[in-house]
């Protein structure tokens, strides 16, 4: 079932297609962006998504599972399909990751304390991420120190996380044949140096290509307000965005807090479309946050640079960084961020 | 062998301190003799020049009070590393305006202090404008000071200002409040809603004294023709109107900053309970009685500077809001705002 509300897309046929099929087929998100840069109204209707629901995770999949993927900062990639990777040869993959990151180590291209450690690799299935069944299986890869006493067999302390997956990744599955798997998101938590030994080696052997996914001010908005049109049961965290400042010479930031009851009740007197926000509908919200703003300051946050948003749902930064807090809409973050990661592959 | 605790602090604050300021800071704090100095090597690794020093001032029998000293020259050449917070005394209603004895009231304050606490380390140091700055390790009824979170207070005796170092060990903050109080012969303390790193700004913003700075300076740059290119061969009503408007938002930001330096601060906050209003958006939370609760921080390396450039940046309109403008009149950076 597509998660989008938009009628005229047609399912992408093969990348070889000329450039109006491309856009013909594209996602509503470059379809509106399209439109805006042609200054024409492409599509009738104005571009919505679904309001993330609540556990969209398979049933039998317990949700405390995805518990430790919650309240970390990920730092995200996207990233081209894998050439020829199998979810059986996981024993393999560990064996010759774990011997890459060792001469990688010996070469001393990578400084860093504890590299004396003995570390282990590991690979894993994250069984029930995704968002529908042709979405291929999430994977986790973790780096643990293990333990220097040899008696102890017990699993040392994770150092490096990195896991990969695919949230409604209809529009990029159609495009590739049967040699790839497609797992367009790329997270990482851990040191810089491991992520790039780790890229390296999944570069070499699947012949794929990872890129820093940042998120323009744009996304920025339709997360916020995305998140804040969630049904929270009770809300752990404030509503709270960043700005930049462009002046010289000296910097400025504007941290700009709401409490997340008035954010909702801002949105719900925002909103009109049951079960989907539209452009029309983010881009009110902002202007009402701005508008409040200017009231009191006399400032133009519209002419300012958004850098991060936080909400009890999750919390993003422009550099590509998400901490998710809420596993109930999990995978509703993990569908935005898929479509971002694919619209940045394309 | 038991260390003991001059020893330690002596070794503590020579360790923090930095190698191209090492002389100038054991000079100012005095208790090494020239001799001693020259004796020592201060081109060797610091752990070493560490040990000779502190050899030296074992040798001079440091007291904690030398050492507490010292560690106050260490805190005043590197204030920006404190937090500093405001505090405004005033006397009672009719109080005389007796006549300020320096030696008094350091003998008072520590009285008030030691009978609190039994366990506490005073010291003192005179500094200018009439200035004493006071360093205070806390202690208990029942535990030694702690040296090594220390509290500082700096007090203008010709002022009702003192200004205090944000301290971990805040539950000792109302026994210093009343120690300051009564020792100065005030009658209340108040904490004001100013804080900053920069001691020598909220000097300058408390005592009033930031607009008396006049630098030459070289004036506005009057609004070159040629930044607006081609455009001059074009509509020129359009380009006049931007010009004047221009020279209107450079006026108008003058006038509200004033010509010289601002006072150095890090940040604002605001904590707005305000109804929301706007007439774009009309219908919006119409019927809504509650206020938006809201928690606006402005930071920069130099707010001021940065808050003046925003109107003649085209980022805000100029005049720049009076809750922004009246952070050095009012004294305050914290502020909470309420519909009236």
């Amino acid at each position: 079932m597509d998660s989008y509300d938009a009628p005229e897309s047609t399912p992408r046929q093969c990348a070889s297609s000329g450039l109006k099929d491309y856009f013909i087929g594209a996602t509503p998100l470059q379809k509106r962006l399209e439109s805006v840069r042609k200054q024409t109204s492409f599509i009738p209707t104005p571009p919505r998504r679904k309001i993330p629901q609540c556990s969209q995770l398979q049933e039998d999949v317990d949700p405390q599972k995805f518990a430790f993927l919650l309240h970390k900062q990920w730092t995200l990639y996207s990233l081209t399909p894998l050439y020829k990777f199998s979810y059986t040869n996981f024993k393999e993959y560990s064996k010759l990751l774990n011997a890459f990151i060792a001469a990688e180590k010996q070469k001393g291209l990578a400084v860093e304390v504890g590299d004396d450690f003995n570390i282990k690799v590991i690979f894993s299935t994250l069984l029930g991420m995704k968002g529908t069944q042709r979405d291929p299986e999430a994977f986790l890869v973790q780096i643990l120190s293990k333990s220097q006493l040899p008696s102890e067999h017990r699993e040392g302390k994770v150092l490096w996380t990195g896991w990969f997956c695919c949230i409604f990744g209809d529009s990029l599955l159609e495009t590739v044949s049967e040699d790839f798997t497609c797992l367009p998101l790329f997270l990482a938590n851990g040191a810089e140096t491991n992520t790039a030994i780790i890229g390296t080696w999944f570069q070499k052997t699947f012949d794929c290509y990872f890129r820093p996914l940042a998120i323009n001010a744009f996304n920025l908005s339709w997360m916020a307000a995305m998140w804040t049109a969630c049904k929270m049961d009770h809300y752990m965290a404030t509503t709270e965005f960043l700005w930049s400042v462009p002046c010289s010479p000296q910097s400025l930031d504007i941290s700009y807090a709401i409490h997340p009851e008035d954010a909702k009740a801002l949105w719900d007197s925002v909103h009109k479309t049951p079960g989907e926000v539209t452009q029309e509908e983010v881009d009110l919200f902002m202007d009402c946050l701005y508008s409040h703003f200017h009231r009191h300051f006399k400032i133009h946050l519209s002419a300012t640079r958004l850098v991060r948003v936080s909400t009890s749902v999750a919390s993003a930064h422009t550099d590509g960084k998400i901490k998710i807090l809420c596993h109930k809409y999990l995978i509703g973050v993990l569908a935005y961020l898929t479509e971002l990661a694919i619209f940045q592959i394309e | 062998m038991r260390r003991e605790p001059a020893g330690d602090v002596v070794r503590r604050t020579i360790l923090k301190i930095p190698l191209t300021e090492m002389m100038t800071i054991l000079k100012t704090w005095n208790f090494l003799s020239e001799n001693q100095l020259q004796t020592v090597n201060f081109r060797q690794r610091k752990e070493s020049l560490v040990q000779d020093l502190v050899l030296l001032c074992e040798e001079n029998r440091a007291s904690l009070n030398d050492a507490a000293l010292l560690d106050i020259i260490y805190t005043q050449f590197h204030r920006h590393q404190k937090v500093w917070d405001v505090f405004q005394m005033s006397k009672g209603p009719g109080e005389d305006t007796d006549l300020f004895d320096m030696e008094q009231f350091k003998s008072s304050f520590k009285k008030i202090l030691k009978r609190a606490l039994k366990n506490v380390t005073v010291s003192f140091r005179d500094a200018e404008e009439n200035a004493v700055w006071i360093r205070i390790a806390w202690g208990t009824q029942y535990r030694k000071p702690n040296q090594y979170k220390p509290a500082y207070v700096v007090y203008y005796s010709q002022t009702p200002y003192a200004f205090t170092s944000s301290s971990q060990l805040k539950s000792n903050l109302p026994l210093l409040g009343q120690a300051l109080t009564i020792a100065s012969k005030h009658h209340q303390i108040v904490k004001m809603d100013l804080r900053s790193r920069y001691l020598d700004s909220l000097k300058a913003i408390v005592f009033k004294q930031y607009n008396q700075i006049f630098e030459t300076h070289n004036s506005t740059t009057p609004l070159q023709e040629r930044s607006l290119g081609l455009d001059i061969n074009m509509d020129s009503r359009i380009i006049h109107e931007n010009k004047t408007e221009k020279e209107r938002v450079q006026r108008v930001t003058q006038e509200i900053f004033g010509d010289y330096p601002q006072p150095r601060l890090e940040f604002a906050q605001y904590k707005l309970e305000t109804k929301f209003k706007s007439d774009l958006n009309g219908g919006i939370l119409a019927e809504r009685e509650e206020p938006l609760r809201c928690l606006v921080k402005f930071s920069s390396p130099h707010l001021l500077e940065a808050l003046k450039s925003l109107a003649p940046a085209g980022i805000a309109d100029a005049p720049l809001s009076p809750l922004l403008t009246c952070i050095p009149n009012k004294g305050m950076n914290y502020f909470k705002i309420r519909d009236k």
